[in-house]
């Protein structure tokens, strides 16, 4: 059995150095006995002060507590201070941030805003050019900038201009010319700058005085998280995505006003709860969408309105095609999963594609794929590698494999027609015109020459721009 | 009836609540059965309560109140456990003395069948 007194309380009972040594003798023999009456030593006092030491008996001796068992030693501290829960949806809207300026970064001497006849022009492949302050507003509207995007470090947003960039420009003011439709998929690996091009696209609309139309994402029409409904009399079954749709109106109107405030319905809208006579103007149509109830129906006369003739070339764009080449995630009544084709947006969006809805005062329609997030769409794949083929005039075309059943009839009858954009790598020129930027922006902190765009532009995979951005930007998007 | 007052005011689920939540906090009713119930009345799986019409919530309520869930799904439940006893099957015996039916060990870890195997079973 262990002693009573605590080892540690006698110890210290050690002699101070100024003690006399015939003293420190006999102390040390009778220690026991004066544990508790050295006149020197504040042990005991300072217990009884604090209460602490296990000194809870009579004598002020230190008594060995026993083994104690703990209880849940291992369970966390359930009340410990996590600090104030962020509000719903502040968690989101700070991961979807878009910022497009930076005040550290070093305003870019000789940086020009974009004009119309700027984006056309073969002569301005490979230079940087900004986005004029307006456009930003419009872009912004439209939801075309990515939080994936680094704008955000730099003072002004500006981009580069590739050569794929003024053929698809001249492409789509060709087809406007003529009233037609340039119905195009934007293609490539990863980080290639497919969303990018599209932005480019849109930026050409809005200073071309086009409407523009676009949808941010695939996904969020197909996967099953805004809300959705059948359409009234339709046969086959038809589904409306109410929420959105109205979300969509809000971003026409505000992205388009310039444009819609100088135009006036044509057409009459029995079928409207909101009386509006011909001759209205557009704007009024577009802000009676109030609620989400009515929204598809006042979407639909939007429509027509904008399709209707005399009006300016319109562009519709969608990232993320291979989410509405799928089934989506939403249920019918009778509990089977609906195709994305017969979501009423993301199929008016399909025949836009397709050729069936042809804009009469001509425009374009641009889709983009993505690689970093899309599920597997095997129909799709195949069909524009297989126009891209054809494009090319390439002898043998890809076959679909007779021994996979995934593929998908609706998808392929949809992207028969369609041309097909692949991006790859930027050139050198254009590489070096783009670290020239970055280094004159105060990012890049090297001697932009020859060597250092070749190594940046070799690291990047030959010139793919996202990797570029990592392999000089290191810090930006790793 | 006691499902009526839990769904009909929106006030007894917080409208941030999910409606697949919801669904899914009535005894009997589990994903698959709330999944269904969602796509009958063309609600979206991330739909929170408060985004719901007064209409669909009425006919909810009323898709509720047709189902065989909390109370009845429970008597259903017990009338067959009393069946077994009644009949003296070994597995009602074992029921009766809360202990497991199914020839598991008993020496110790039988928490769950002392908590379930009740003639009067609750959860």
């Amino acid at each position: 059995m262990s002693a009573p007194n605590c080892l540690r309380c006698l110890l210290q009972l050690r002699p101070s150095v100024a003690l006399p040594r015939h003293l420190l003798v006999a102390r040390s023999t009778a220690a026991i006995a004066i544990a508790w009456t050295a006149p020197f030593s504040t042990t005991t006092a300072n217990n009884a002060k604090t209460g602490g030491g296990g000194s809870k008996d009579k004598t002020g001796g230190h008594i060995r507590a026993g083994k104690k068992i703990k209880l849940g030693k291992f369970k966390k501290n359930t009340t410990a201070d996590r600090g104030k829960a962020p509000a719903p949806g502040e968690r989101k809207a700070f991961r979807k941030k878009i910022l497009l300026s930076n005040n550290n970064a070093l305003p870019v001497p000789g940086l020009v805003d974009l004009t119309p006849e700027h984006m056309l022009d073969p002569q301005n492949a490979a230079t940087v050019l900004s986005i004029p302050d307006a456009v930003v507003d419009q872009l912004r509207a439209v939801e075309a900038f990515k939080p994936t995007q680094c704008w955000g470090v730099f003072r002004k947003p500006s981009m580069l201009l590739r050569t794929e960039t003024i053929d698809l420009m001249n492409r789509m003011k060709g087809a406007a010319k003529q009233k037609q439709t340039l119905r195009l998929v934007v293609t490539g690996d990863r980080i290639t700058g497919k969303s990018m091009l599209l932005l480019q696209a849109m930026t050409h609309a809005f200073l071309n005085d086009w409407i523009v139309v676009n949808i941010p994402e695939g996904q969020e029409l197909t996967t099953a998280s805004t809300e959705y409904a059948a359409i009234p009399g339709s046969d086959p079954v038809r589904y409306m995505q109410q929420t959105y749709v109205l979300k969509l109106i809000q971003a026409i109107r505000k992205a388009n006003e310039k444009v819609l405030s100088k135009l006036s319905t044509v057409q009459s809208h029995p079928e409207l709860p909101q009386h509006i006579p011909v001759g209205s103007p557009l704007m009024q149509l577009a802000n009676s969408a109030k609620e989400a109830d009515n929204a598809w129906m006042i979407f639909q006369a939007l429509w027509q309105e904008l399709t209707a003739r005399g009006r300016p070339p319109m562009l519709f764009a969608l990232d993320g095609l291979s989410h509405i080449m799928k089934v989506s995630d939403y249920r019918s009544p009778a509990f089977e999963l609906i195709h994305a084709h017969d979501l009423a947006l993301v199929r008016l969006f399909v025949e836009s594609l397709g050729g069936a809805g042809a804009f009469p005062n001509g425009g374009a329609v641009l889709a983009a794929t993505s690689r970093g997030n899309s599920p597997r769409a095997p129909s799709m794949e195949l069909a524009l590698q297989q126009r891209e083929a054809e494009q090319a005039k390439a002898a043998d075309v890809p076959q679909p494999d007779p021994f996979f059943r995934g593929y998908d009839e609706r998808v392929q009858a949809a992207l028969r027609t369609v041309q097909v954009l692949k991006l790859s790598g930027i050139s050198k020129l254009e590489a070096r015109v783009l670290m020239e930027y970055w280094a004159a922006s105060g990012i890049l902190r090297t001697t932009v020459d020859e060597s250092a765009v070749s190594e940046k532009w070799t690291l990047g995979g030959n010139g793919v721009v996202g990797e570029m951005e990592r392999a000089a930007l290191l810090t930006m998007r790793l | 009836m006691v499902i009526n007052q839990a769904l009909s005011p929106r006030n007894n689920f917080h409208e941030l609540k999910l409606v697949k939540k919801a669904l899914e906090s009535f005894y009997a009713l589990g994903p698959q059965a709330s999944a269904r119930v969602l796509a009958k009345y063309s609600i979206h799986p991330r739909a929170k309560m408060g985004s719901l019409p007064p209409k669909t919530i009425t006919a909810l309520t009323a898709e509720l109140s047709s189902m065989t869930i909390e109370n009845e799904a429970r008597r259903i439940v017990q009338d067959n456990i009393k069946r077994l006893r009644d009949i003296g099957t070994y597995r009602g015996r074992r029921h009766a003395m809360g202990l497991p039916a199914r020839g598991q060990n008993t020496k110790n870890q039988i928490e769950t069948a002392k908590r379930l195997n009740r003639v009067d079973r609750k959860g």
